[in-house]
């Protein structure tokens, strides 16, 4: 273990730029994680009514408590994604150096521990840190947090690290098994595996068991604690069924938007980006998934607040104060921009990362006298054509939710609003704009010093 | 061989070329002709300077000092949009792998350059496919590089590069990654077809069995051209 | 060695029928492109030599309207020869007589330029190997000429490395020369 952990910080303390931004961003996404599981863990060890002094009263109520933890649970779903993302940063040549080791005589084990021990560092870090400005901020607004409390911060600090190692370590079981197969060219992403498939169909389960159970013990009113439990634990797996079904809808319709305009293209740019989705369609599937995610919360979110905030204004006689709901309301929105923000990164992430692993090529194009014009509207193209379709679909989807919402509570809702329906638009427009951020970086990969190292 | 110069112009020209990678000088004052239709080989060890001659005179990257004039423009001098279009019409390259666009078949790739001129597709894919058929890659034409053996990619490369009917190309190492027999067969090919169309051809290699396929040799040793005969 | 094996290409090319002298230069010359063509004179000693060997023999005269030509034939004793010789191994380059080596020693011990001199045999060694791959490259070459060619540049080429090394350890060897 001393021989695997000297190894690992030796090849990392060696390994180029991408690699330590792999790192850094998964100790971020890392970070983000704990401080989102370690306030789900505190919350949830409230019992019973409390007067909290933040939030403006939205921790008092056990049910109000919930509805935080669900919205919490729900942007765990873009952190993931995010990690995802990072994982794939420099990702040939960490594969390449892993099946190197093996070469060079490792077992698979050793090389797959050493690959774990770097990403369950990284993570540990991110953890850490997290870990203790929560306390920090924890002991400042709580003078005398629960054991239970306690209990659930030490949990999540050190499942944070675990679970970074174990799924590192899974995820390279592929690349440790062969110590030529990965070696000699860039593969195309693989499509979601068994596992993945596995994990949809799980998730598909619980949520009905869940929804069952729900439904069975007490058809509208979660009363007891079990129930307590179970509606965030339903509504996170609902998210999440929705996510990995977006991936498969993401890397299915990228393959056949792809086959279907590299056929009819006229234009070079578009020739290029349409083979490009129909030989890579999961490249960019996670990501996309976790944009359409978005994209469905955010349609019915806003639309949600629009209409609560018409409500709120024509009511006269509130239960609470008015800033009870308003702070409700900007709190989960901005939740839903941090979600956004996050897989906006990671969509960039991915672009600058999609250019990097083929700026040779992209370097050789250039010398050919493919014009830049033309290689950047590719790379844009890539990301704006498979979008398009599944953006338009989330934000029927959104509407869908919030206008079917709005004619469900009787009070005086008015004229149902329709600028909700420009979130899609506005997500599509800012994804194009995250994508845009490497062309900057394209403009450098197309170096003819990049030729130099055919 | 220096009397027939005197009547033709070069087509292009480079004079007293200097390029710098970072502290290490790759050209110090390298001149070298290429006159119209000829093949003209530059050889010399790796690290001589070879591949930069090839990139300074190509236009694709610009010399620190001297000049390198083609049809009376100073490639040097000239603004990266019109260097892109020169490469694009009058130019075509080949390196020793990595310029075809590993997600295109291999009809896609030859008929790239002519789609950036403006071909409708159909068109493009009629004539990448007659080129194509004259380097004999036969039914592999809807193949990706990656899935085609090292000598058919190359054949394909060179077919991209003449695809458009240029006046020079530039080759790389062009037989770099290849077998003898498949190198004798991509040589072949380039030669044939650059006679037949009066293509001039800047080959760069290290091998000699190539070299010889050129009319004339130039050598590269430390930057600069040595002189390959005694002076008399 | 050209002697020896002049005797077993000749008996090899009788082996498939009679033939007699010019007849069998012209059948040589044409296998053999980028062989030395074979001197007359010495097809017909040698012939005599492989009668007197008892490894052929005359088969006869024949005018056919012009000068007289003796024809020859293989004998039992000149097929068994020719087989023999021909699953032999050819000893690998046993003594590699290198007149560059010595021209490079020679012109350091005579206080001459031998930079000079391999550049000037390098161009000479590259115009040769350009005449070849013309001859290999022309439309329609048949391939006998193409593997003849083959061999040939392969040789040069083998020179050609061999003389681009030397060229740059030329300091070495002058002080190793001239220390001797």
């Amino acid at each position: 273990m001393r021989a695997d952990l000297r190894l690992a910080w030796l090849l990392t303390r060696g390994s180029d730029r991408r690699e330590w931004w792999r790192i850094t961003l998964t100790a971020l996404g890392a970070a983000l994680a704990t401080g989102i599981g370690l306030a789900v863990a505190t919350i949830i060890s409230i019992r019973g009514q409390y007067s909290v002094s933040f939030g403006s009263g939205l921790l008092d109520q056990p049910s109000d408590r919930q509805g935080v933890i669900i919205a919490l649970l729900m942007l765990l779903v873009p952190v993931l994604g995010f990690l995802g993302q990072c994982a794939r940063v420099g990702a040939v040549h960490r594969d390449r150096r892993l099946a190197a080791l093996r070469l060079a005589g490792a077992a698979p084990r050793q090389v797959r521990r050493i690959a774990a021990l770097e990403a369950g560092l990284a993570c540990l870090v991110g953890s850490a840190v997290a870990t203790v400005f929560s306390v920090l901020l924890l002991l400042r607004v709580w003078q005398d947090p629960e054991p239970l409390a306690w209990l659930g911060i030490a949990l999540v600090a050190v499942a944070v690290p675990v679970l970074g190692a174990t799924v590192s370590a899974l995820s390279l079981r592929r690349v440790v098994a062969s110590p030529l197969g990965w070696v000699r060219r860039v593969r195309p992403t693989r499509g979601p595996g068994r596992a993945f498939l596995a994990v949809t169909v799980l998730l598909a389960v619980m949520a009905v068991g869940i929804g069952l159970i729900a439904f069975l013990g007490d058809p509208l009113f979660f009363h007891n604690s079990l129930d307590m439990a179970l509606a965030p634990l339903l509504v996170f797996a609902i998210s999440l069924l929705i996510g990995v079904s977006a991936v498969w809808l993401a890397g299915w319709s990228s393959r056949r938007l792809g086959a279907v305009l590299a056929t009819r293209a006229q234009r070079p740019a578009l020739l290029i980006a349409a083979e490009r989705l129909r030989d890579d369609p999961w490249a960019a599937a996670r990501t996309h998934a976790a944009v359409l995610l978005v994209t469905v919360v955010g349609t019915a979110f806003a639309g949600i607040r629009t209409v609560l905030l018409q409500v709120v204004n024509n009511t006269e006689y509130l239960a609470e104060n008015r800033s009870y709901y308003t702070t409700g309301l900007d709190l989960s929105g901005a939740a839903i921009l941090i979600a956004l923000a996050l897989t906006l990164s990671a969509l960039a992430v991915g672009t600058a990362e999609a250019l990097a692993t083929r700026r040779r090529g992209l370097a050789a194009q250039a010398a050919a006298g493919v014009p830049q014009s033309v290689l950047g509207r590719a790379l844009l193209l890539e990301t704006a054509l498979p979008l398009a379709p599944a953006l338009l679909l989330a934000g029927a989807g959104g509407t869908a939710i919030y206008v079917g919402w709005a004619t469900m509570i009787d009070d005086a809702v008015g004229a149902i609003p329709l600028v909700p329906v420009l979130v899609p638009v506005a997500v599509y427009a800012t994804c194009l704009l995250a994508s845009a951020t490497s062309l900057p970086l394209l403009h450098r990969s197309v170096r003819p010093a990049e030729l130099r190292y055919v | 061989m220096s009397n027939t110069g005197r009547s033709t112009v070069p087509l292009l020209a480079a004079r007293d070329l200097v390029k710098a990678h970072g502290r290490t000088e790759a050209l110090r004052g390298a001149s070298v002709e290429l006159r119209a239709g000829e093949i003209l080989a530059v050889t010399g060890a790796s690290g001589s300077g070879k591949s930069t001659l090839l990139h300074c005179l190509a236009g694709i990257v610009r010399p620190d000092t001297g000049s390198v004039t083609y049809g009376g423009e100073r490639l040097d001098q000239l603004p990266e949009q019109r260097l892109s279009e020169l490469r694009r019409t009058e130019f075509g390259v080949v390196f020793q792998f990595g310029q075809l666009i590993p997600e295109l078949t291999a009809l896609d790739n030859v008929a790239l350059p002519l789609l950036l001129a403006g071909a409708r597709r159909q068109e493009a894919q009629a004539k990448a496919g007659e080129w194509l058929e004259r380097f004999g890659v036969r039914g592999q034409e809807e193949l990706r590089p990656g899935e085609m053996s090292g000598g058919q990619a190359q054949r394909a490369a060179l077919a991209r590069a003449l695809v458009t009917g240029p006046k020079i190309v530039f080759a790389d190492e062009p037989t770099g990654a290849l077998d003898s027999l498949a190198s004798e067969q991509v040589m072949t090919a380039l030669t044939h077809t650059a006679r037949e169309s009066g293509t001039a051809v800047l080959l760069i290699t290290h091998d000699a069995q190539v070299a010889a396929y050129a009319d004339r040799e130039v050598r590269l040793a430390d930057g600069a051209v040595t002189p390959l005969e005694v002076a008399a | 060695m050209i002697g020896m094996s002049t005797r077993h290409i000749l008996l090899g090319l009788l082996a498939t029928g009679p033939s007699h002298g010019y007849d069998l230069k012209r059948r040589h010359d044409e296998r053999f492109p980028q062989a030395r063509p074979l001197a007359y004179g010495q097809v017909y000693t040698t012939l005599q030599r492989l009668a007197r060997d008892g490894l052929a023999e005359v088969d006869g005269t024949d005018s056919d309207g012009g000068p007289e030509r003796t024809t020859y034939r293989s004998t039992d004793d000149g097929a068994r020869e020719l087989a023999k010789w021909a699953g032999e191994i050819a000893p690998p380059a046993p003594f590699v007589t290198n007149d560059i080596f010595a021209k490079v020693v020679v012109s350091i011990l005579s206080g001459g330029d031998p930079e000079a001199y391999l550049r000037a045999q390098r161009a000479a060694h590259m115009e040769r190997m350009r005449e070849l791959t013309a001859v290999k490259t022309a439309q329609g070459t048949d391939l006998a000429t193409v593997l003849s060619a083959d061999y040939a540049l392969n040789h040069l080429d083998a020179d050609l490395r061999w003389m681009t090394t030397t060229a740059a350890r030329l300091t070495t060897l002058t002080a190793e020369v001239d220390a001797a």
